[in-house]
């Protein structure tokens, strides 16, 4: 979604209001929990929907 | 983050009364005790000004951590635990770092390359303050975290060491959810 709006994850962490370290881990998948208000702010940035940036993988153990 | 290892230590009142055995019980014992004009409270004040100004400079070098951490050394009291994540080593270290900038602990040394960080705690009536060192290193494809609270002329704690690794471990895992 980033490379699509040609955004950098620098420029999104400060529209957001998110650091670049927790966004990297955001992106890694490896969060333990994502506030609706920073999933809001960052759809809005993006103009997406929360299904973009989310996907159901199953976890292998 | 998987909890590994916790290393709680020494038994503090053990070491306590060892120490007051070789400052009271081994003079009396000899026969020798340092003439009471000399302790005065002036002598007092100069030590107390001295481990003061010491802890000051000193305790903030990163050179003191092998001294420091030594599980040979007796004069200081330190509480190890390991953590791991799933989270890359590089990221994980800017994690810490992060947290520990915004937390009450002060950070005072940072080395991506070696990854080593290092805090420090304030000083309080029953500390002189602790210094926690944070190592990082990756087994089997996970990042642990090697953490160690150490007091720097205390033999106890007072249970502080264990303090600053929970809530260090605490703070953490609350930055997780963003």
């Amino acid at each position: 979604m980033l490379a699509k709006r040609k955004m950098k994850l620098k420029e999104l962490s400060e529209k957001v209001g998110v650091s670049v370290v927790n966004l990297s881990i955001l992106k890694q998948g490896k969060v333990k929990a994502v506030r609706f208000s920073t999933l809001e702010a960052i759809c809005k940035t993006l103009d997406c929907q929360p299904g973009d940036l989310l996907e159901y993988v199953e976890a292998s153990d | 983050m998987k909890y590994i290892k916790h290393k709680p230590s020494a038994n503090d009142f053990l070491i306590w009364f060892l120490i007051l055995v070789l400052l009271v019980g081994v003079p009396v014992l000899s026969g020798y005790y340092p003439d009471n004009e000399v302790l005065g409270l002036p002598l007092a004040v100069l030590i107390l000004l001295g481990f003061f100004l010491f802890n000051l400079i000193v305790r903030r070098n990163p050179n003191f951590k092998g001294y420091l951490t030594s599980k040979y050394n007796i004069l200081t009291s330190k509480n190890r635990s390991e953590h791991e994540s799933d989270i890359p080593i590089d990221l994980m270290f800017d994690k810490i770092k992060e947290v520990l900038e915004q937390s009450s602990f002060k950070l005072s040394y940072a080395d991506k390359s070696k990854k080593e960080l290092m805090a420090t705690t304030g000083m309080s009536w029953t500390s002189w303050g602790e210094n926690i060192y944070i190592n990082f290193d990756t087994v089997e494809g996970k990042t642990r975290m090697h953490f160690c609270s150490t007091t720097f002329f205390q033999v106890t704690s007072w249970g502080r060491n264990d303090r600053n690794i929970e809530g260090l471990i605490q703070e953490i895992e609350e930055s997780l959810t963003i």
